[in-house]
This record gives structure tokens, C-alpha cells and sequence, in this order.
């Protein structure tokens, strides 16, 4: 249920607490694209050149984030800038986000800053800003090497551009580097993504995410589905799949740690673990989602009102869960971790014990955790547990 | 002051309620603010689907201008009823059309004559009354009104220069409309001295009970009057008499013979009133009922059954509450090895079903599974003396060796189609098992095509492939000819080794591998993947004639799931949890609602 902006649902003591609340990250969502990729349903837009509003956005999201800085911890451990295509602002603009960051004292405990990057945007120059400007780590969307499969997903970028992009980002000396990768694309054969494997480990990323392709609602390739101009590739060959990355990725290091993310050793993304642990995170920038203490919202996906009401955007989809909502809510997020539920944190009607017969969970002595098996069935069991 | 009673009949579509509105606008019985489109459907069904279902009566008073004129000057009641123009509500057509002297017969000036156009001015005709063709939409690019008259004068025998041409939306030609109504319509004759007034509709009020369209006749009918319907017998004291104009208001004043009006006399249930009964008064009664109405005729059957959290009692309810206001179908307790209780209801025509359905989730908010309708067999069995059985479900189908023949409902139908899809039109029809009777020529353009089908082969999908063959051109109307005997045999579907009753369907024998195999992929596609592995079969006596499998579930994960998509993804989840509405557990395997129905698709013919 969508509440208007100014009339939150939080009550004043609420709000107080969650003024006081320990913030653990930041999340900034930047909505650009030069162009927008048929399987992607984030929120984002493709500006006409000499026309874009890169410079009003900037000056929104800095005003913004001077608000929040003021009413809430501004000091969290991790910041992730996504998108839309964050590396398709230029480094000037780039540059003045990171001083303001900077001035209004949100980098001053930052371990983590990550900034999502389309290997196509980046530039030695770009680079060098962010590297000078505290980002120690980027997430490239690679999503595939074949230039079929690339086509496929309507994603356009030259999959050579990858490796020069990390060469520029070592350069600087980032080199925390996450590579995403997408499997079951339409017409993908195990032997393409074998080839895609390979590709992606000879670049010797930090972190891995791959993903079963996903035909989300109001995307271009899902409209594509239903009038079957593609065909969605048989489920058990995506379960093959699956199997053949978790296999491959073991053989070569990489530690399985959520039901899409690999990493190598000490390089779990921190960000993305405040998610799965419902942790508290802030959130700027249209579309962005924020959460602290069960408190949820969204900020309005629309550009244009976002500028307009600048610094208040509307906040949209709030809600408040409490009780064994929001810890039924917690236990759906923490199962996608490999490491499981810690045993204390399990309601006592919580029914697992037909889950582990069936040999889709498993106890640790500290932990309930999903089995190699029970990965396959994540959404069943993360349902049970609700 | 004079009277004219008409009614408005015309082809789906044909611009027949925006003709009601204009006119209630015109003669001020709605004022221009208040005339929203289409008031005289008050469903909210009605009016999002853009059709009519229930007829509405309204009375409006209207002085033709000018004084050289033969009517000039002198005040006229109009009572006017609306009718449903859908092939499944012929039976309120008819209703209607006795209690009227004329008809105004709506053709839309693009697409022209077309089938039902036919069959409610055959109806009209038959009725006796005068009818006034009436050439609407003329303000379209396409509009070709001449064209359409001389259509009109051709098939239907209405001399052109008769036809107004109108536009309902822009307003010209109401005037003209109004005028010839006054003077081309008669006017109701006086009737008998002793009251009669015949009950051409009702409709259940929470507050008023049963509220009782009815039409003048004879006498006079006035509040306190004790009352008598002919047909039942019972008496009852009329509390409330009035008119619709369009809103309900009351009359002080006696109502006379040639009146169309609404009374409340305390009438519990629909049941309680039959339509076509005659309504007279219980002290001096008129000395016959009025020739009354055919009851309608269900043909086409299926079973509700309560689904997702929706107990039995619960749908008996909403069944019952619905049935109150609208007796338009039947119903009664059914059973299902598979499916539970449920109730076996039945319909004028597959919309109706629609409808039905439609009306009871949104009214009531239960879930339903509905299965898939079945026309009425008849089963002549064996032994000394003809016992002959109607049926209305395909699992009540005695064993084979019991029966001696299974005759099925036949209709003549009546195809109005562009000349160049004739081809395609036939081939439809000999793939549904019609036998072909005749061809006629409308114009250069277009032609009527006549085949016998069995009905069972159109309640599906029939009328889709026509509009598709014919690029919506195509129209259709039938009419129930009789029960004929063919080689027809009950197919049963087998989901995990059990055999699921509801999904048994009759076919004809010489289709059943066909409809087999096609019935198994639908059924393939609609039925989700469970844990294990689903086998599919049909069987004919016994005998498997076909078989797929669905595939077991292996893998059922979401791959992304980030900051923005805790809230989607919970609520995405609850959902699933909450088991799926439409929903029904046979053994261990979960068939939704589209499965039921999927048995109907003939497959690609």
C-alpha cells in the first residue's frame, strides 16, 4: 500500500528510534542508461545527448543526501552506488559527488565503497576520480563473452571492453573486482557457458555473481516471451547449470557464500551482506530502497518529480513489519547465505524438521543451512520459513 | 395523453444503449450533466464489459415540436425497454418484445446488417409488432447509410426510405427519431375492462423484494390493490406501483391499460414470480392469463465448486444471494470424487457462464473452480421399455453396455460473413461435424451461410475462430433444432494414475484420438510442475489412447534478491504459501482453474 510522501507511517517515537538507529550502508541509485537492456527492470533512463539532467540529478542527490546526513547515522561501513549505469556520469560530476560525500561526512568510517560500472563507460580518467575519491571496489556487468548471448539479452557492450576496464580500475590500484555473469540465457548451450567460465576466470576477478536468468515483470525480453519470439531454455538444463557453476567455481577457489555470489577468500561483499542480515541501510536516488529496524520504503522511481521536490522525494511503499513478520521476513533474506540461520534466531514454529527429511536442510552446531540439494530449492524452503 | 411502447433491439455493438441514453437525454428525462454513458445499465458489469444484460424499463413524457405536424402539440408517454443483444439473452429479448407495440431496430451504418440483426427483427416480426430501422454511427469515416438501408430493405424486408439515419453520439437525427416514433408506432390498444398486466421481467431489491416489470393490458392497477398472478395462484397487496423515469417514481395515481410500469407487493423471492405469468386483481379477476413466454431453456451446463479458502457453506450462500437477483440459471448440489461438493448450474450460453462467475466472485468474494460446460445428452438406454435419460455432466454417463444410443442438442446456425472468407467458414464448420444446409447472397460482398452443428462443437471457442477467420466481420446467431444420435463416447483424463471426473468430457468417437492428444498438451502446459513426475493419460472404455508426462520440478530458486526486492520477493512468497486461489488438490497434484477448461479446446481445428 503506497503512502503519500510527506505522511509517513513511522510514529514519532519511531521515527525517533530510527533516527538514533546504527546505520550500516548507503545505497545510491543513479538512473542513467545510454541504453536499457531487455532482461534489466531496474529503474533507469536513456537521455537524449547535449539534453541529459546528469548535472540536476547531482545537485538533487547531493541536497538529499545532506538531509539524510542530518537526521540520521551518517556514518555507515559500506556505500554501493548502483543503477542504471552509475560510470555513465562523467568524471566531473563524479568528482564533485565524491567531495560531497566526503564534506558531509559520510566516508569517514566507510570500509566498503563499491560503484557498479558498465565496461563500455569506463576510462582511464574516470578511474583515477574514483579511485582518488575512496571507491575501493567495482562491480562490472560482463553478464556474458558471446556475442550471441550478448544480443540475446540486448545487452551492448564490446566483451572485450571487460579486461581493459579491470586493467584501468588495477591501475589505479582497485582491484577488488566483481564480475557478474548471467546463465540460461535463450539458446545457451552448457558448452557456451563453459566458454563464459572460462573467460570470466582468466580475468581473476575477487567476487563472482551469477545469475539464473530472470524474467522479470514489464522488462522487454518477458514481453519478448509471451509472444514467443524467445524460449526460456528447459528447466532441467538450468538446473545443469546452475550445478555446472557451482562445480567450476569450487574447482577454482572460489568460496560459495549466497545462492548467487562466490568470492575468494575475505571478499564477500560487506554491502550486499547487510541485505541478507536485514541490517539497517539508508537510501538515495530514485528508486533506491532503504530499511532500518523493519522500517522499509522506496523512493519514488521518477526522475522528473525527484528533481521537483528535491530534497524531499516521495517515499513510496513503506511499510513497518514487527513481531514474526519481520523475523519471518529476516529468515527468508538470511537463508540465501550458505552459512544458513543461526539456531537462536529459529521460532519455535518454525517447521524445518520436514525440510531436513527431505534433505533441503541441514544443521551445523551453530547454524540451520540449505544442502547442495536444497539450493535448487531455496524459494520452498525461504516460503516455510516465512 | 398518447402512448408508445417500444423497444430497442439490435446487434452487439451496434450503438443500442448510447440510442437509450441520447434519447433519455433529449426528451429531459436525464439532464445533460447527469447523462454519464449508458445509464440504463446499472450494473457495474454492465457497463465495463460494454453490454446489456438486464432489460430496463423507463418511461419518459415527450411533445413533438411543431404544430403543422399531424402530432404537433400533443404529449406523449414513451415507455421504453432496452434489451441485451447477445446471442445468450435471447429469452429477454423476447420478453420484451410482448409487451411492445414497436421496435426500433439499430443498425450500425458501418458494419451493416448483421446476424443478430436478423434474428431480433425476425422476432420483432414474429411478435407482431411495427418495426422502425434505424441507421446508426452515421457521423464514421466508414459509415455507408444507403448501403446499409438497401441491406436492410433486402434481407429483412423494411422498405429503405423508411430507414432514420442517426448518430446516437453526435445527436442528429433523435429528433426524427422521436417524431417518427410518436407517429409511425400505434399506439397500445385498450384491452378488456377486468386487469391483466403481464410480467415481462423482475429484479430483487435487498430493501423492496422482488420489484415486478409488468405491462398494462387491461384495467387498472393502483396501490392497495390485492393481486393475483394467474399462474401460482397467489395473492399479494401491491405497497408500491410506479414508473422508471429513469429513476424509480412512485404513481399515486391508478395505472391503465397500454401502461409499462414496476410494483412491490412483498414478494420474498424471484422464484415466487414467473415471467410471462399474469398479474389481474383478486376481486374480480380476468377471466384468462394472457399468452405467456417460453421459459428459457439451459443448454449448457457446468459445476462450481469452491476453491482456495472457500468453503462449501460459504459458495451455497453466494449462490443462493445471487440466484435472488438474477434467475436467469439454475442450480443444484453436485458432487465430484475429485473436486468435493459443488453445485451443477445451468446457463443460457457460455457469456452467461462468464457472467455467472464473474458476478459471484466479485459479490460474494469466494473462489471458484469451474468446470468445463457440457451441453445436455440425452441417453436412450436398453431393455424392454424406451426409458430415455437427459444428462448434464459427462461423468454421469451410464456404461456403455447399458446405453443404446446418446443423442446430442443440434442448432440451425445462421453465419453473416464477407464473401471471401466462405471457404474458411465451411471448413470450420465440417471440422465441427456441421452439415451444411444453405448459402445465400446478401450483397455482392457478403453472404448468409446456414449449417446444422452440434452445439457441444460451438460453446467453446466457435465464435472466436469466426471472428478470426473472418477479421471480426463475421457475425453468428442459432437456435436450438433438436436432440440427434451419433457416435458420441465419454473420454476420461487420468492425472498420476487417478482418474479426475471433472475433467471427463463426451466426444465423438471418430475425434476422440485428436481430441485426446490435444486435451493432454493443454493440460501439460496448465498443470505446474510438482516434486515428482505427473503422468497424463485418455481413456476411452478402459482403454488409453493417449499419454504425456510432466516432468518433475527441479529447481526452484530466485536468483537475485537485493535491498529493493525484500518486500516483492516476501509478498511473492506469502502468496505461493497461501496456496494458489483457484486452486484444487486432486491426490497429490494441484490443478488450477484453466485445466477444468482446457478439455473444451478442439484443438487446432
Amino acid at each position: 500500500m503506497p503512502h503519500p510522501a510527506s505522511q509517513s507511517i513511522l510514529s514519532h517515537a519511531q521515527r525517533q528510534a530510527s533516527a538514533s538507529a546504527a546505520v550500516d550502508g548507503l545505497y545510491l541509485h543513479v538512473p542513467f542508461c545510454s541504453h536499457k537492456c531487455h532482461y534489466c527492470d531496474f529503474y533507469s533512463l536513456v537521455e537524449q545527448p547535449g539534453q541529459d539532467r546528469y548535472r540536476l540529478f547531482l545537485d538533487a542527490l547531493v541536497r538529499e543526501l545532506e538531509l539524510l546526513a542530518g537526521q540520521y547515522d551518517n556514518r555507515p561501513r559500506t556505500l554501493f552506488v548502483g543503477g542504471g549505469t552509475p560510470t555513465l556520469l562523467p568524471p566531473d560530476i563524479w568528482h564533485k559527488l565524491l567531495a560531497a560525500l566526503t564534506t558531509q561526512g559520510w566516508l569517514s568510517r566507510v570500509e566498503e565503497f563499491t560503484v557498479e560500472a558498465n565496461p563500455e563507460t569506463v576510462t582511464d580518467e574516470l578511474a583515477q576520480v574514483l579511485a582518488s575519491g575512496g571507491v575501493n571496489r567495482v562491480s562490472l556487468g560482463a553478464q556474458s563473452f558471446d556475442l550471441t548471448l550478448l544480443k540475446q539479452l540486448e545487452r551492448w557492450h564490446d566483451p572485450r571492453k571487460v579486461e581493459q576496464a579491470m586493467n584501468y580500475f588495477r591501475g589505479v590500484g582497485i582491484s577488488n573486482i566483481n564480475l557478474d555473469l548471467i546463465f540460461a540465457i535463450p539458446t545457451q548451450t552448457l558448452d557456451q557457458l563453459d566458454a563464459d567460465l572460462d573467460a570470466v576466470l582468466a580475468l581473476e576477478p575477487t567476487h563472482l555473481s551469477s545469475y539464473n536468468l530472470t524474467y522479470e515483470p514489464n522488462t522487454a525480453l518477458t514481453a519478448k516471451l509471451k509472444l514467443g519470439r524467445v524460449n526460456r531454455i528447459e528447466q532441467d538444463l538450468e538446473r545443469t547449470m546452475y550445478e555446472r557453476v557451482i562445480d567450476r567455481l569450487a574447482a577454482a577457489g572460489f568460496e560459495h557464500y549466497e545462492i548467487s555470489n562466490w568470492c575468494k577468500p575475505g571478499k564477500s561483499c560487506a554491502h550486499n551482506l547487510i541485505y541478507w542480515q536485514s541490517q539497517n541501510w539508508l537510501a538515495a536516488g530514485p528508486s533506491a530502497c532503504g530499511h532500518i529496524d523493519g522500517y522499509r520504503w522506496k523512493i519514488a522511481p521518477r526522475l522528473g518529480d525527484y528533481l521537483e521536490k528535491s530534497p524531499h522525494p516521495d517515499r513510496l511503499d513503506q511499510e513497518h513489519l514487527t513481531g514474526r513478520a519481520q523475523l519471518g521476513e529476516q529468515l527468508m533474506m538470511r537463508i540465501r547465505l550458505l552459512q544458513g540461520v543461526p539456531l537462536d534466531m529459529l521460532p519455535p514454529d518454525a517447521d524445518v524438521q520436514s525440510m531436513i527429511a527431505r534433505g533441503w536442510l541441514e544443521c551445523t552446531n551453530t547454524h540451520l543451512r540449505l544442502t547442495r540439494e536444497g539450493l535448487m530449492f531455496a524459494d520452498t524452503v525461504a516460503a516455510a520459513l516465512l | 395523453m398518447q402512448i408508445r411502447n417500444f423497444c430497442i433491439i439490435a446487434h452487439i455493438d451496434h450503438g443500442k444503449s448510447t440510442l437509450a441514453d441520447r434519447l433519455l437525454q433529449r426528451t429531459g428525462a436525464v439532464s445533460d450533466r447527469e447523462a454519464r454513458a449508458q445509464t440504463l445499465d446499472d450494473m457495474d458489469l454492465e457497463r465495463e464489459r460494454g453490454i446489456t444484460i438486464k432489460a430496463s424499463a423507463v418511461t419518459v413524457t415527450y411533445t413533438p415540436p411543431g404544430d403543422t405536424s399531424s402530432s404537433g402539440g400533443e404529449q406523449y408517454m414513451l415507455n421504453f425497454i432496452d434489451t441485451p443483444g447477445h446471442v445468450d439473452f435471447h429469452y429477454e429479448v423476447s420478453r420484451a418484445l410482448t409487451a411492445c407495440e414497436g421496435a426500433v431496430l439499430v443498425v450500425d451504418a458501418a458494419q451493416g446488417v448483421e446476424a443478430q440483426t436478423v434474428a431480433n427483427a425476425y422476432l420483432a416480426i414474429d411478435a407482431g409488432l411495427e418495426i422502425i430501422p434505424v441507421i446508426n454511427k452515421i457521423d464514421l469515416p466508414g459509415a455507408r447509410p444507403e448501403d446499409v438501408a438497401l441491406e436492410v430493405e433486402s434481407i429483412l424486408g423494411l422498405p429503405a426510405d423508411g430507414c432514420i439515419f442517426c448518430s446516437a453520439k453526435t445527436g442528429a437525427g433523435i429528433d426524427e427519431l422521436l417524431q417518427a416514433i410518436c407517429t409511425r408506432l400505434p399506439g397500445p390498444s385498450s384491452g378488456g375492462q377486468k386487469t391483466q398486466a403481464l410480467i415481462f421481467d423482475s429484479e430483487y431489491n435487498d430493501y423492496r423484494g422482488v420489484i415486478v416489470y409488468f405491462r398494462l393490458k387491461g384495467g387498472q392497477l393502483q396501490v392497495g390493490d390485492k393481486i393475483r398472478t394467474m399462474g401460482t395462484g397467489r395473492t399479494y397487496n401491491v405497497t408500491e406501483l410506479g414508473k422508471f423515469t429513469p429513476k424509480p417514481t412512485p404513481n399515486k395515481q391508478p395505472m391503465s391499460a397500454g401502461e409499462v410500469g414496476y410494483l412491490v407487493a412483498s414478494i420474498k423471492t424471484l422464484d415466487d414470480v414467473h415471467i410471462g405469468d399474469t398479474i389481474t386483481r383478486d376481486i374480480d379477476p380476468a377471466d384468462a392469463p394472457l399468452p405467456g413466454y417460453k421459459e428459457p431453456q439451459h443448454m449448457v451446463f457446468c459445476d462450481f465448486y469452491p476453491a482456495g479458502d472457500t468453503q462449501y457453506d460459504h459458495l451455497r450462500d453466494a449462490i443462493d444471494r445471487l440466484h435472488l437477483n438474477d434467475a436467469s440459471f439454475t442450480y443444484e448440489p453436485t458432487s465430484s470424487d475429485a473436486l468435493g461438493f459443488g453445485f451443477r448450474c445451468g446457463f443460457l450460453g457460455m457469456l452467461h457462464i462468464e457472467i455467472i462467475q464473474e458476478r459471484l466472485e466479485r459479490e460474494s468474494n469466494v473462489n471458484i473452480v469451474q468446470t468445463a460446460p457440457t451441453v445436455t445428452y440425452e441417453v436412450a438406454l436398453k431393455g424392454d421399455v424406451d426409458e430415455v435419460i437427459q444428462i448434464h455432466n459427462p461423468a454421469d454417463l451410464p456404461d456403455p453396455s447399458r446405453i443404446r444410443e446418446v443423442r446430442e442438442p443440434i442448432v440451425d446456425m445462421e453465419i453473416i460473413t464477407p464473401t471471401e472468407s466462405i471457404g474458411d467458414l465451411m471448413r470450420l464448420c465440417e471440422g465441427r461435424r456441421g452439415r451444411y444446409k444453405k448459402q445465400t447472397f446478401l450483397s455482392a460482398t457478403r453472404q448468409i451461410l446456414e449449417y446444422e452443428l452440434p452445439l457441444a462443437e460451438i460453446i467453446y471457442d466457435f465464435y472466436d475462430k469466426l471472428k478470426s477467420i473472418t477479421r471480426g466481420y463475421g457475425t453468428m446467431d442459432y437456435t436450438f433444432r433438436g436432440f440427434r444420435a451419433d457416435k458420441l463416447v465419454k473420454m476420461d483424463i487420468l492425472v498420476n494414475g487417478d482418474r479426475v471426473d471433472a475433467l471427463s468430457v463426451i466426444v465423438h468417437r471418430d475425434k476422440a484420438e485428436y481430441r485426446g492428444r490435444a486435451l493432454l498438451q493443454r493440460l501439460k502446459k496448465e498443470i505446474d510442475r510438482h516434486m515428482f513426475e505427473i503422468p497424463l493419460q485418455c481413456a476411452v472404455g478402459g482403454k488409453v489412447i493417449a499419454r504425456e508426462t510432466i516432468k518433475a520440478m527441479r529447481k526452484n530458486v530466485t536468483a537475485k534478491c537485493y535491498g529493493g526486492d525484500v518486500s516483492r520477493k516476501r509478498k511473492l512468497l506469502e502468496k505461493q504459501k497461501e496456496g494458489k486461489k483457484r486452486m484444487k488438490r486432486v491426490g497429490t497434484v494441484d490443478i488450477p482453474q484453466e485445466a477444468f477448461m482446457s478439455v473444451l479446446d478442439p484443438g487446432e481445428i
